[in-house]
């Protein structure tokens, strides 16, 4: 009888555990966003850079947070191109197009020179999550042709240049 | 009996490598912050829609729900009208919302006259951004929402939607 009572005790108490893991794996199996969205930069050919995101599975990017500078400003970058996204009407942004798993966008160059590539970017996670905008930055050699990303963090300045851009509502 | 005996001591095995496991998770360690940082957060003064500096502290002593959300981000904005609601519903008792707005002051005046927020909206940028890392958020995700009792001490933090019954289960007896 008594061994009964502490069985059903414990199936209790593991029934409460187990409770306990999914409340608190809602938001803490959350990727550091330098993981959600892997960013690398290649120098395919002279003139042309192509940047690439891993999204990781449950996250997406928006398409027009993306910002791309060069430094030096005369590495002179010329409009990128992207991929068709997805499309969706949402109730607070209106149309918004955004990327899920692999994104590749191309970036045209004038300069024949090494230089690095500052790329911003924004994205958020199924789980109800929005990352603020991140600067990663990658060193573009010709003769390696492969960038290493180098830096990553979020700047309130990038942030701030992002809303400036994003059209109103 | 033997097999009996032999079956609890597996449950209990069970039991403790979850427990273990739970209290290892990185909701446990890494997303509620140490007191020290909360200090830092009700030290702080933030300027409101209108650019008139106001001190986190001047609260003390309601059950502070601090939300730090942004125009750009959805999830954020899904939740403010719950917000207004329990701030119209749990006000008179000591409930505080305050939002911390990571954004441009012409939009979050915008979103807040047309959603009619009824509590107080302090704008940020980088200090913001910090106030929220300092409080738990690492990974710089919005929105986030640390909750204070009276005294102004954490009673913990959340990454991502709340809703009344997820904040009630927070706050508890602490109303």
């Amino acid at each position: 009888m008594n061994l009964r009572i502490a069985a059903r005790f414990l199936v209790e108490l593991l029934l409460a555990a187990c409770a306990g893991c999914a409340l608190a794996s809602a938001a803490a199996d959350l990727l550091a966003p330098e993981q959600a969205f892997r960013f690398s930069a290649t120098l395919i050919e002279p003139g042309l850079v192509e940047v690439r995101y891993r999204i990781a599975d449950g996250y997406y990017m928006y398409r027009d947070k993306f910002r791309f500078t060069t430094i030096p400003q005369s590495a002179g970058l010329g409009d990128a191109l992207f991929p068709p996204g997805k499309i969706k009407d949402d109730e607070f942004f209106g149309r918004v197009e955004t990327y899920r798993g692999e994104l590749v966008i191309r970036l045209p160059v004038k300069s024949a020179g090494g230089f690095m590539l500052k790329a911003v970017s924004q994205g958020c996670a199924d789980a109800g999550v929005c990352y603020l905008p991140v600067t990663q930055t990658a060193r573009l050699v010709p003769a390696q042709s492969s960038g290493e990303a180098v830096r990553s963090e979020a700047y309130a300045s990038e942030l701030l240049r992002l809303q400036d851009a994003t059209p109103s509502r | 009996m033997k097999r009996a005996g032999r079956i609890a001591l597996l449950v209990l095995v069970a039991v403790s490598a979850l427990a273990t496991g739970f209290w290892l998770h990185p909701w446990n360690w890494g997303g509620v912050p140490r007191s020290g940082n909360v200090a830092r957060l009700m030290a702080a003064s933030l300027p409101d829609m209108e650019g008139k500096s106001q001190a986190l502290a001047q609260w003390q002593g309601k059950v502070m729900v601090v939300n730090f959300w942004a125009t750009w981000c959805q999830p954020c904005l899904e939740e403010i009208p719950e917000f207004v609601r329990m701030q119209k519903k749990f006000g008179s008792q000591g409930l505080q919302f305050v939002g911390i707005a990571i954004d441009h002051p012409a939009k979050v005046r915008e979103f807040a006259a047309t959603h009619h927020m009824n509590y107080p909206v302090l704008i940020g940028e980088m200090e913001a951004i910090e106030l929220a890392r300092v409080s738990g958020n690492e990974l710089g995700g919005l929105p986030f929402t640390v909750i204070l009792d009276r005294k102004g001490q954490l009673i913990g933090t959340e990454l991502g939607g709340l809703n009344e019954r997820k904040l009630a289960t927070i706050i508890g007896s602490a109303m």
